[in-house]
């Protein structure tokens, strides 16, 4: 299978700013990466480049006194594996290409990241996996995003507004505060029931693009109180009733499995192309730990691997992250 | 320049380093990251007689300092592995090691006797330990059943060298060391993973569906190596044969550690995951650190660690 060229590269973080309770939004600075499309994800190592290996310790003690130790194989908490995370953007500029990564603290390596400096190196593996497929030329790409699903979606948007695609973005926080988008400050005076039925440009990182977005929490903190899918159904009930243009409509999904799974659902249902990116545990993102399995159906049951009569195991990391909705039986 | 070229049972490797079966795919899944033709040897992922899914997921864990996995075997089976596999691996810029699992002496026999003949290939390795599967007898465990599969696997495999490739989940190591050795195994290699959980507090289940999985990198290496040592002075030593030690390597002064332990040669696994360049650099550094101690082969440091009551080495 042909594929882009991919590599390790040292990287240099250029910014990294918080953007919400745990959210962070970390540029990574990066000479001659190859080139990348929106669903596609790098795996960064969350350890020092220093992490050279086993130094010779001398600790100096004397008695009474507390010792002092160094190196971070004794004084830190450590990752071993590398974390994945959807590109959220890119940009070229004269000193290399910037990559947007959009993480959340929930551990040891998010931890880390989150504590990131300008100037500081990170080491990337990427670009992995497969990509999103535009929709046609007249047709129009409905992105839904949910939490640390959201990151895609901006890239995704990047590239429609790219080829003169439209879009509208649909996205889901559980709360106000743990939405990690941008929201225009004039919108914020909106009546929640404006911003919750039409979509607005009150987010910036799709507003850039020419793309309005629908937010929903889950507590109605802001937008429209609810599940993003919600939100989904309601727009496509009165913005692309049957017949209207559904044969162009693309939806685009990336967030917690169980919303994936409804969103693929309401697509189906109404027999609009749906593709999911997927997230997996996942150790090597390389196609050979072989972990970031997902069942799928098989076009044709004589054909290999025969693992099942109808289905087989695909790897998240190389065969995806995304996956046409209608193969994906999980 | 210092020597890392080492032969092993016959088999001439440019240097120490290979992977460990099942990190790396089956061929060139790492071309684009690391340089596949300064591998001493590439190792394969287990192939099966036939071919299977693996486990359901979740497949694998991160633990403190290692992981755990429970995959499951998957794999394309002989058949797919003879038709897909063996053309890109014939392209392979290093030597090619297969690694064999199976569920009875008919499965294990019938994949090695494919393997014998098998132009691309330069030996097999036999995975007599994966502990991720219930189905089929228990070899890698059991002395006197794998003496006779190493025995009946080396009659269908006369032309190429035979590693056995043992589990540390067993008692004595030296028994099942000597089991292989005594049924014509040509070397062994040492460790496979150790069975091993992890429990998710809030649901209260294990993280793995398999329930148990296997435990590799850095956290396992000081028990790897040793048992490397034990092995290595108990019994390899004196039959006089090699050893790859495997389990944690990370950094070139893990592949020393082994080397020193008795290792002829080293394998890089979980670390491959983090860094497919690993190996590369494990190179790197062993050069360096014959040259700083001025030794010219890297085969003269093998088992030259020093324990107490051995007579003392010269210095270096």
């Amino acid at each position: 299978m042909d594929r882009s060229p991919r590599g390790q590269y040292l990287t240099t973080v250029r910014a990294n700013v918080p953007l919400c309770r745990e959210h962070f939004r970390l540029t990574l600075l990066v000479e001659d990466f190859p080139v990348s499309e929106p669903g596609q994800f790098i795996q960064i190592a969350c350890v020092g480049p220093d992490d050279n290996g086993p130094v010779d310790h001398v600790i100096e003690w004397s008695p009474g006194e507390r010792p002092i130790l160094e190196g971070a194989e004794l004084s830190a908490a450590m990752t071993m594996l590398r974390r994945p995370f959807s590109l959220a953007g890119r940009r070229e500029t004269i000193a290399g290409t910037e990559l947007d990564i959009i993480g959340r603290d929930v551990g040891l390596g998010t931890r880390w990241m989150s504590q990131l400096a300008p100037g500081d190196v990170v080491n990337i593996i990427g670009p992995l996996g497969n990509a999103f497929e535009l929709p046609p030329k007249d047709g129009i790409a409905l992105m839904v995003g949910g939490g640390v699903g959201i990151p895609p979606m901006i890239y995704l948007a990047e590239k429609l507004a790219q080829f003169g695609r439209k879009g509208v973005a649909f996205c889901g926080a559980t709360t106000l505060d743990l939405l990690s988008l941008t929201i225009n400050d004039a919108s914020m005076s909106l009546r929640s029931s404006d911003v919750a039925t039409t979509p607005q440009l009150n987010v910036v990182e799709f507003a850039a693009h020419g793309i309005p977005a629908i937010i929903t929490t889950d507590d109605g903190s802001y937008g429209a109180k609810g599940y993003v899918t919600g939100a989904l159904e309601q727009y496509l009930d009165a913005s692309l009733p049957d017949g209207t243009g559904r044969a162009g409509a693309v939806i685009y999904t990336c967030g917690p499995e169980l919303m994936m799974k409804r969103v693929a659902q309401i697509a189906l249902s109404r027999s609009i192309a749906c593709q999911i990116c997927v997230e997996r545990a996942m150790a090597c993102g390389m196609g050979t730990c072989q972990s970031c399995c997902i069942k799928v159906k098989k076009d044709d049951p004589q054909l290999p691997p025969l693992a099942g009569k109808d289905w087989c195991y695909r790897l998240a990391c190389t065969d995806g992250p995304v996956f046409a909705a209608e193969k994906l039986l999980w | 320049m210092p020597d890392l070229s080492t032969t092993l049972a016959g088999l001439k490797l440019a240097n120490p380093t290979l992977t460990c079966s099942g990190t790396c795919g089956y061929a060139k899944e790492y071309a684009d990251f690391m340089d596949l033709s300064q591998l001493g040897a590439f190792v394969t992922k287990s192939i099966t007689r036939e071919e299977r899914p693996g486990n359901e997921p979740t497949r694998i864990v991160e633990t403190r300092a290692g992981m755990l996995n429970a995959i499951g075997l998957a794999n394309v089976g002989l058949k797919r592995f003879l038709n897909e596999k063996m053309p890109v691996i014939r392209t392979m810029p290093c030597p090619v090691i297969a690694n064999v699992a199976g569920y009875s002496y008919e499965d294990y026999v019938e994949t090695c006797a494919a393997m014998n003949g098998l132009d691309g290939i330069v030996g097999v390795e036999l995975n007599v330990s994966c502990p991720n599967v219930k189905d089929g007898l228990t070899f890698g465990t059991d002395p006197v059943r794998l003496k006779d599969l190493t025995r009946q696997v080396k009659n269908v495999l006369p032309d190429k060298p035979l590693i056995v490739k043992l589990s540390p989940n067993v008692e004595d190591i030296i028994a099942t060391a000597r089991a292989a050795i005594e049924g014509g195994a040509d070397m062994l290699s040492l460790v496979n993973t150790f069975t091993a959980m992890a429990v998710d507090i809030w649901k209260r289940k294990p993280r793995l569906a398999n329930v148990t999985g296997g435990l590799s990198g850095p956290a396992i290496k000081p028990i790897a190596l040793h048992l490397v040592s034990r092995v290595y002075r108990g019994i390899a030593r004196s039959t006089g044969t090699p050893i790859i030690g495997m389990g944690g390597v990370q950094f070139w002064q893990d592949a020393v550690e082994f080397i020193l332990a008795g290792a002829s040669a080293v394998s890089i696994g979980t670390a491959l995951f983090v860094d497919p360049a690993t190996p590369n650099k494990v190179c790197t550094g062993l050069e360096e650190y014959l040259a700083k101690i001025g030794v010219e082969q890297l085969s003269d440091l093998v088992g030259t660690l020093e324990l107490p009551g051995d007579k003392p080495k010269a210095a270096l």
